[in-house]
């Protein structure tokens, strides 16, 4: 297994630091990052849940004479060759983007969190066992993997989530056996067990709450990865189904038309773009606030 | 140095078991797939006869080890098992598809170098300033957007507005190959940047602000001479454990954008695998591609020690 | 996707004319083609580059049934007789002509002097003899039913063939035209089938140079071609484009010379472009859905009408052909002799309605529609059917495989409703009816095993009339009978969409859908 530069570079005498410890000492509404984050997740989400009162059109009902036209007053976006209202279907999108996005991340977080801890708490053979897992699965690229999974398990939704699940544990795996193997040697993991707590108490009152903001800060990026995952299978064809509107099956369609109608297959992908950003910087703010002195 | 390098032989062993492990993986493939492998792998095309000599050549009433040595017996000969679209042995068409996705991958690392060392080491001089915010900008939005998107908005501004590529497809001599594979590899450079410049610029700012370069600097040594000599090779040792790990996503990137450009690599095979129910080659692809990334970890670890004199890894290889 | 495994029962003399008016000398020459102008001069040289959303499946003559290869290998093998130009008949090839007997069972065929194959043999009797000999072996798992009244045939000298027939049979001579019959060496030249169809060898204009797998085939000039001057071009590829976008942009580019199947979207933009033709050829061409009996409810006759009566084709012709083509209302197509529309399908939801709730599923089913991946109209098509069966409270789910995959799932009964193409191989509708009315025409109605024993003995009656007001009248009560069953539902005939380049000249598609790449010239 690869080695990460934080064990193997001998410690270099620290740059300027001054930035990162003013970050920590501001107070969380004036961290830029955290702040962006929250307006445009939070903008998404209100966007997600109140689509039908935003949108006039309904986004899978067929409209034939009014196929492909360009934006208009009525149409601000154009329609796509079934005469649907592209603007329409971008906000439904989100519905459906955001939602897979969020749930995909719960197993990987879980299971993984689960197994790098006991692999980092008890060490040993289960933590030979559990890297070696984690080697193997980690060899296999995400599509590659998702792919073959699709093709076993056939496209859909369902497939989605264990496709993604079966590919993504491993980095939690990775950061919650590293937290866990620098947090049992505290003081006050040592202290708890000669207090008599047993293993399980220790690894879920004590140790836990520690370790899992790691995992927590990662779950923001991964969550920009999983919509990545859910766009790009459904560009493929392989993701969700049609007649739902989804932002990786609306690039595709739009891609037969790039030549006359070039919105449709550039909107949906700037949607992805600032739903990853706002993840991106809610996700660094988190990691602000969470463990400061950590932060690039 | 030699005596450094012991740690191969170890590092080596350690990643037979993973190989190992990826074999077993995909053995277990089939046997996930509803009903006898066999008429599933066969598909379409299953007919008693075709279905009884597979079930025999794959050992389908033997016990699951067994038929797992009879995988890993046929893959040392070679035999990944029959295309069904193509009527071809998969081992010779990922043999023909492999050069192809290497060149994609290997050309989009060279392209993800030259953008990625002198933008981040721009930024890294001048923490907070204007272009370091620019470029954090940049890898910020880079994350953002989905690869196969940067595809088509790059076939849009510079193959449809402006003719200055191909739309898609790969050409047919050397110097094509070039040509066509130029925007589908900064597609994917433009993916990978990000994760090679956050990285870079961390360590070269750790590096500037090192004893090691104030050293450098009292000596009189300064501007380019100081950034290659004394700053880059410290900087980059971090970044190239990143690389090699990215690499894996690199190449399971590149699946997705060779769908985008048409281009017959690893990534086509294995797509069109899907719609032909073409189960040998999903698992023939799977299996080489799995395998080359743990190939590229061992090789990443050798760079890395040739890089930094102070890695010695045998030592951490051992505390595994 | 294209059905095309045949069989051709004993139909008797009703094509007799058609037979006859393929008698005759002369070497058809290709019609009036793409190109500025057709009284330009032919120029030598040239690399052709056609450009096609597939890659061809296989050289094998025999057993092949996909358009992308039967394009490629009909520059290379040639049969007897092939169609004419207005797609009404057959005219001489590789045959000068023939004669039948008084009692009609047997052709006396004259073959063409100083023809060649590709390696410098001559073209002999015995060629031919093997060549058809191979087909007919093929039976049922290939081409062979189109052979299935031959008895036998005979290589009087090297310059005539005698066939034998075992009843009379008046398609023969277009049977003949059928690429699957085309003349190759006898004992393939001396190697097996498999290494023989790897690079085939024959007497058309091009030979085998190379294939490059999922990229491009290449064929190069035939020195030893028998039609004197010809072929003009040193060469033609057939590339792989799988992108509809890509094909437009590389023929824009002249990267490509003729793009295959332009998407109808764009079509009327390329027309109007300058540089590029664009042509719509008169196709024999229908796309429908069919349904598969063995699977409930599609059995039940009230299903599938319901079905079909909520499809909106003048709808679909708008949406997807861009107003190119027209909705199909019945099992012919205009252009087939004995075409008739009456009765045939129209759309309306509240018959729907009726028909679905007198159906055994009066409140709708969920299903699955099978078409081909990488296919935009099919895709299309297939998403507007599913939103107009859901008034039905009809569920259907999309599924998507490879064109040749899709046409397995079919062959093995592996499927509910499938998105099927069809066009004519030979110019009499015989060939089309029983393939897709008779259960044991080979291919179990069209693979949807739809079995009426009165359109089956109407089919049976027409092959044998010849008179042809009579046989008109029974090939209209099929075509009646054939649309109240609905046993597949029509949905329009698209015509062959083409954009070349200005600077070809002479290509030309035939309504079966071939064209004759040895009248094709580039000017610069």
């Amino acid at each position: 297994m690869t080695i990460t530069p934080a064990r193997a570079v001998a410690p270099l005498k620290a740059g300027r630091r001054r930035a990162a410890r003013s970050r920590s000492l501001q107070p969380w509404y004036r961290n830029g990052s955290l702040m962006a984050g929250i307006v445009i997740v939070g903008g998404l989400v209100l966007v997600a849940v109140f689509a039908p009162l935003l949108t006039p059109y309904s986004p899978v009902t067929q409209n034939l004479e009014q196929s492909l036209q360009g934006p208009s007053a009525s149409h601000w976006l154009g329609t796509d060759q079934f005469g649907r209202d592209v603007l329409t279907r971008v906000i439904w999108s989100t519905r459906v983007d955001l939602r897979i996005g969020f749930l995909a991340v719960l197993i990987p977080f879980v299971a993984g969190s689960i197994l790098g801890g006991l692999a980092g708490y008890f060490g040993g053979w289960l933590d030979t066992v559990v890297m070696r897992l984690v080697d193997i699965f980690f060899a296999f690229p995400f599509y590659v993997m998702v792919i073959a999974l699709v093709f076993v398990l056939g496209a859909g939704e369902t497939s989605i989530y264990l496709a993604i699940a079966t590919v993504s544990w491993v980095s939690y795996a990775k950061i919650v056996r590293g937290e866990v193997l620098v947090a049992k040697q505290q003081d006050y993991v040592t202290a708890a067990r000669l207090g008599g707590f047993s293993h399980l108490k220790v690894l879920a009152r004590h140790i836990g709450p520690n370790v899992l903001s790691q995992a927590i800060i990662y779950a923001m990026s991964d969550i920009v990865q999983d919509i990545m995952a859910v766009v790009t299978l459904g560009y493929l064809g392989l993701g969700v189904a049609p007649p739902t509107a989804e932002w990786g099956a609306m690039i595709s369609n739009g891609q037969q038309f790039i030549t006359t109608q070039w919105q449709q297959a550039t909107i949906p992908g700037l949607a992805v773009v600032v739903t990853s950003l706002g993840l991106s910087w809610l996700g660094d703010g988190l990691s602000d606030l969470l463990s400061p002195d950590r932060r690039k | 140095m030699l005596h450094r390098m012991r740690f191969i032989p170890g590092r080596t062993l350690q990643a037979i078991p993973v190989a190992f492990g990826v074999t077993i993986l995909v053995f277990l493939m089939s046997h996930l797939l509803p009903g006898n492998p066999a008429v599933a792998i066969l598909g379409n095309h299953a007919t008693p006869a075709a279905v009884a000599a597979l079930s025999q050549h794959l050992g389908l009433d033997q016990p699951l080890w067994k038929q797992y040595w009879l995988f890993l017996v046929h893959l040392v000969h070679g035999d990944l098992g029959t295309s069904l679209t193509y009527q071809q042995s998969v081992v010779s068409l990922v043999w023909a598809a492999v050069p192809v996705t290497l060149s994609l991958v290997l050309y989009a690392l060279v392209l993800s170098l030259v953008i990625s060392v002198p933008l981040a080491g721009w930024a890294a001089t001048r923490p907070g300033g204007v272009r370091d915010l620019g470029v954090r900008a940049y890898t910020l939005l880079g994350q953002g957007m989905p690869q196969f998107w940067v595809g088509i908005m790059l076939i849009l501004l510079l193959a449809v507005r402006l003719p200055v590529f191909p739309v898609s497809g790969y050409g047919q001599t050397a110097l094509d190959h070039l040509y066509y594979l130029f925007l589908p590899a900064l597609t994917l450079a433009i993916s990978m940047c990000p994760t090679i410049i956050r990285s870079l610029r961390a360590s070269t700012i750790q590096v500037l602000g090192s004893e090691y370069v104030g050293t450098a600097r009292s000596k009189g040594i300064a501007g380019a001479a100081l950034f290659r000599v004394h700053v880059l090779r410290n900087a980059a040792i971090p970044t190239v454990s990143i690389v090699g790990v990215n690499l894996g996503y690199l190449v399971g990137g590149s699946l997705v954008i060779e769908h985008v450009f048409a281009i017959p690599g690893l990534g086509s095979l294995m797509i069109n695998a899907i719609f032909s129910r073409d189960f040998p080659t999903i698992q023939g692809v799977s299996l080489f591609v799995a395998l080359f990334v743990v190939v590229v970890g061992i090789l990443t670890d050798v760079v890395y020690t040739l890089l930094d004199p102070r890695v010695d890894l045998s030592v951490a290889v051992a505390a595994r | 996707m294209k059905n095309k495994v045949r069989v051709s029962i004993a139909a008797a003399f009703a094509a007799i004319p058609l037979a006859l008016a393929g008698c005759g000398a002369g070497v058809g020459g290709g019609g009036s083609g793409t190109g500025a102008s057709s009284s330009s001069k032919p120029v030598y040289g040239g690399n052709l580059v056609i450009d096609r959303s597939n890659d061809a499946v296989s050289m094998n003559k025999t057993t092949t049934f996909d358009n992308s290869s039967i394009y490629v290998m009909e520059q290379i093998m040639e049969p007897l007789f092939t169609v004419s130009n207005d797609g009404k008949t057959v005219k001489p090839w590789l045959a000068t002509g023939y004669t039948v007997s008084a009692n009609k069972l047997t052709y006396t065929i004259k073959l063409r002097g100083g023809v060649k194959f590709s390696n410098g043999q001559p073209m002999t009797a015995a060629d031919v003899k093997f060549s058809i000999d191979q087909d007919t072996a093929t039976g049922s798992t290939g081409w062979g039913y189109i052979n299935s009244a031959i008895k036998q045939v005979v290589a009087v000298n090297p310059a005539t063939v005698q066939i034998d027939l075992k009843y009379p049979w008046a398609p023969i001579i277009a049977d003949l035209s059928l690429f699957s019959n085309g003349i190759i060496p006898n004992n393939y030249a001396g190697e097996s089938e498999t290494a023989f169809y790897n690079h085939p060898i024959g007497t058309g204009p091009f030979e085998w140079d190379v294939w490059k797998k999922g990229q491009y085939i290449k064929l190069v000039k035939n020195p030893h071609y028998w039609q004197p001057g010809k072929p003009y071009l040193n060469s033609v590829e057939f590339d792989v484009v799988p992108d509809a976008n890509t094909r437009q942009l590389q023929l824009e580019g002249d990267q490509a010379d003729v793009d295959t199947f332009p998407d109808w979207s764009t079509f009327s933009t390329l027309k109007s472009t300058p540089g590029i033709t664009a042509t719509a050829f008169p196709s024999t061409e229908i796309d429908y859905l069919a349904f598969n009996e063995h699977v409930a409810p599609f059995n039940d006759a009230h299903v599938r009408q319901a079905i079909s009566d909520a499809i909106d084709r003048k709808a679909l012709v708008n949406a997807v052909l861009f107003g190119n083509g027209k909705p199909a209302n019945s099992l012919f197509m205009p252009g087939l002799p004995y075409y008739d529309a009456t009765g045939g399908e129209t759309y309306n939801l509240a018959a729907a309605k009726e028909a679905l709730a007198e159906s055994s599923k009066p409140h709708g089913f969920t299903t699955t529609l099978l078409i081909a991946s990488g296919n935009a109209n099919e895709a299309t098509v297939a998403q507007i059917v599913q939103s107009e069966l859901k008034p039905l409270g009809i569920t259907v789910n999309i599924q998507q495989q490879d064109p040749t995959t899709a046409h397995a799932s079919l062959e093995a009964d592996k499927y509910a409703m499938a998105y099927s193409i069809w066009t004519m191989d030979i110019p009499d509708p015989d060939e089309w009816t029983s393939f897709a009315v008779d259960p044991s025409g080979g291919a179990q109605s069209a693979f949807t095993f739809y079995d009426n024993p009165t359109v089956i003995s109407l089919n049976k009656q027409a092959e044998q009339t010849i008179d042809t007001t009579k046989r008109a009248a029974l090939y209209t009560q099929l075509q009646q009978l054939t649309s109240q069953d609905a046993f597949a539902a029509y949905l329009y005939y698209p015509p062959y969409a083409y954009a070349t380049s200005d600077n070809v000249h002479g290509f030309f598609v035939t309504p079966l859908g071939n064209f004759h790449l040895e009248d094709v010239y580039k000017t610069s």
